[in-house]
């Protein structure tokens, strides 16, 4: 029998819709999930994705991808490639499976609460397709990694660290829960598609791919390229959705805009940031973290939303300040708190990368120079215990994220400084005004206590830096310890002023965690 | 077991603590972090600008051979007041610095 062409029939199956008889419209399509607002409900009717796909091309076409992917998997697996993979970029790979399997899991009941709730026939159709597509990322995230865990434990992480209290995790819960689950689907459209995944993920997921290959990881890279051309469609939801609502409330599309792009940024600073100006070899970085985000996240986002008569986030100045500084700070951090995450950070300060750092950054000195200098000369007269942390950073209640690493420690325009808040009798701690100004504005749906307050709420027991480790489910196996056994270090062994003056604390008792 | 063994394997009172333990945000000058220290609302200012120091000092900032004060709010807090005299609350932000 001859196939009716597709443009016959491709409008009708794509935007099925029909007038409810049986039922009240607000009770299939609930304002809490639905999040009509102020979009009168025949405005919809105009919703049209920009890219075009049929159920078998798009089975075609998925199956390709599937086919390409695995099978190069398959012939890797029998070379050498992983074992000559350097230690630095391993823990970007280890970073992005633990950070993200599971998350492509969560956008799954994103998709399909929008594939239930979208108000239009054509959009819901759309989101069927992101829901398969989130479905082969969590499979495939999981699978690639998985035949790793017997050469090195810590890929266990790519399907462990989601279900743990781990503080990177609580950070990316916090944001994600926030992104797919918590809002209604106009604007989970707006958040995880438009703002998160073409501002951010698609980009991204280029850039590491470039990297991996750089680095040797063909696998990694041929993974995160699948993954990528299925992000680039089911994005578009985005548009079409964000087009109606600035039509009929611009308002609350720029808001929705706002605070996602910032929370976003802050999440990235920690989960891209390092991976690319510290464990990412030198020789084989293309683009520092800031021309990367300079480049295709500030520059292309901002075209877009002005593109959609939007104006740029109030915080702006502040984002922009911030890629000279946030991702250093926090790049400090996981290394000086290694025991709390489940790769192995690199340094990434070596002399020649230190000239890296200083060209790309050059008030990068200023800021972490004299704090380096100081681990290195620990490092170096075996001083190790000065090297790791007796304590807890304190942590934003917004972002999840140490309290400072907003900022840089001789930094006049936003220096290193808790924003705090008091509301009904209680102290809020915040890194910077957008994350409290955020805060304050949804502070009805934001329920997730920072580790600190679950420490001194007594979850975490016994409250030692041990029972921290334990609650946060890192095992002696898993803790992260410096990629290179400190070996960088020895270069400075002869710096000028290396000092042997380091050795003492001028200070008293242990005195936090030991008895909090 | 004898009486007289039940009776010395009796747990000791507690004995009277010396304070209440006040978490605080505390940040030293010129560090990247603000962190969780514990002081006792019985600490001297002094004792408890040690506390905030030993976390920081020779580990992420060099000695000096030089004293250390707290301030909060921009106000330096006399170092022979305790914890509970300056009003420090739990989960009070406190800065410390060195003195000169």
């Amino acid at each position: 029998m001859a196939r009716m062409p597709r443009e016959k029939w491709y409008d009708i199956a794509r935007d099925v819709d029909w007038d409810l008889s049986y039922v009240d419209y607000e009770a299939v399509f609930p304002e809490w999930l639905s999040g009509h607002g102020k979009i009168p409900r025949e405005a919809w009717a105009k919703w049209d994705e920009p890219y075009k796909v049929t159920y078998p091309e798009y089975v075609a076409t998925q199956r390709e991808k599937e086919t390409g992917a695995y099978s190069v998997k398959a012939v890797l697996q029998k070379s050498r490639v992983f074992d000559q993979l350097d230690e630095g970029w391993k823990s970007v790979a280890k970073m992005h499976f633990g950070g993200v399997a599971l998350i492509e899991d969560l956008a799954v009941y994103a998709e399909l609460r929008m594939a239930r709730f979208g108000l239009a026939g054509a959009w819901r159709n759309m989101a069927v397709y992101g829901t398969l597509d989130e479905t082969r990322h969590t499979q495939i995230s999981l699978f690639f990694p998985h035949e790793l865990i017997g050469k090195d434990p810590q890929y266990d992480w790519a399907h462990k660290a989601y279900q743990t209290n781990d503080w990177a995790i609580i950070a990316a819960r916090a944001v994600f829960d926030g992104m797919m689950l918590n809002p209604n689907v106009v604007d989970v459209a707006i958040q995880l598609p438009f703002t998160f995944e073409t501002g951010f993920t698609n980009v991204q997921f280029v850039a590491l791919s470039a990297d991996a290959l750089e680095s040797g990881d063909i696998n990694f890279a041929n993974m995160i390229s699948s993954i990528q051309t299925d992000e680039a469609r089911h994005s578009q939801q985005g548009g079409p959705t964000l087009e109606i609502l600035v039509e009929h409330d611009p308002k609350r599309a720029q808001w929705i805009i706002d605070k996602t792009f910032w929370a976003s940024a802050r999440l990235f600073s920690v989960l891209t940031g390092p991976g690319m100006d510290y464990y990412t070899p030198l020789d084989m970085r293309k683009q520092s973290y800031k021309e990367f985000m300079q480049e295709w996240i500030a520059g292309q986002f901002l075209d877009q939303i002005r593109d959609y008569g939007l104006k740029k986030p109030w915080y702006w100045d502040e984002f922009m300040a911030g890629l000279d500084t946030w991702h250093h700070s926090l790049h400090l951090g996981v290394w000086y708190w290694r025991p709390t995450v489940w790769w192995k950070p690199q340094a990434g300060v070596s002399p020649e990368e230190r000239d890296w750092l200083r060209e790309k950054y050059p008030e990068w000195e200023k800021h972490w120079g004299g704090i380096w200098d100081v681990t290195i000369d620990n490092v170096n007269a075996k001083r190790m215990e000065q090297t790791l942390p007796e304590t807890l950073p304190w942590l934003c209640n917004f972002c999840n994220l140490p309290i400072g690493t907003a900022a840089s420690p001789y930094n006049d325009k936003y220096p290193v400084r808790s924003y705090p808040l008091q509301h009904n009798g209680y102290t809020y701690h915040f890194c910077s005004h957008p994350c409290r100004q955020i805060w304050w504005e949804d502070r009805d749906t934001l329920h997730n206590p920072t580790v600190i307050e679950r420490l001194l709420g007594g979850q975490i027991q016994p409250p030692t830096v041990e029972g921290i480790l334990g609650w946060m489910g890192l095992t002696p196996e898993i803790m992260g310890d410096d990629a290179y056994g400190y070996s960088w270090a020895k270069r400075y062994a002869n710096r000028n002023g290396a000092n042997g003056s380091a050795a003492e604390p001028a200070a008293a008792e242990p005195t936090a965690t030991e008895s909090a | 077991m004898t009486e007289t063994q039940e009776a010395s394997a009796a747990p000791a009172p507690d004995p009277e603590p010396e304070g209440q333990p006040v978490p605080i945000n505390a940040l030293f000058e010129n560090d990247f972090v603000t962190q969780l220290i514990l002081v006792l609302d019985t600490d001297t200012i002094d004792e408890a600008a040690q506390k905030v120091a030993y976390h920081v000092v020779g580990r992420r900032l060099p000695p000096r051979d030089a004293g250390l004060v707290m301030r909060v709010g921009g106000q330096v807090i006399p170092g022979h007041l305790t914890v509970a005299e300056a009003g420090i609350a739990p989960l009070g932000n406190v800065l410390v610095g060195w003195a000169g």
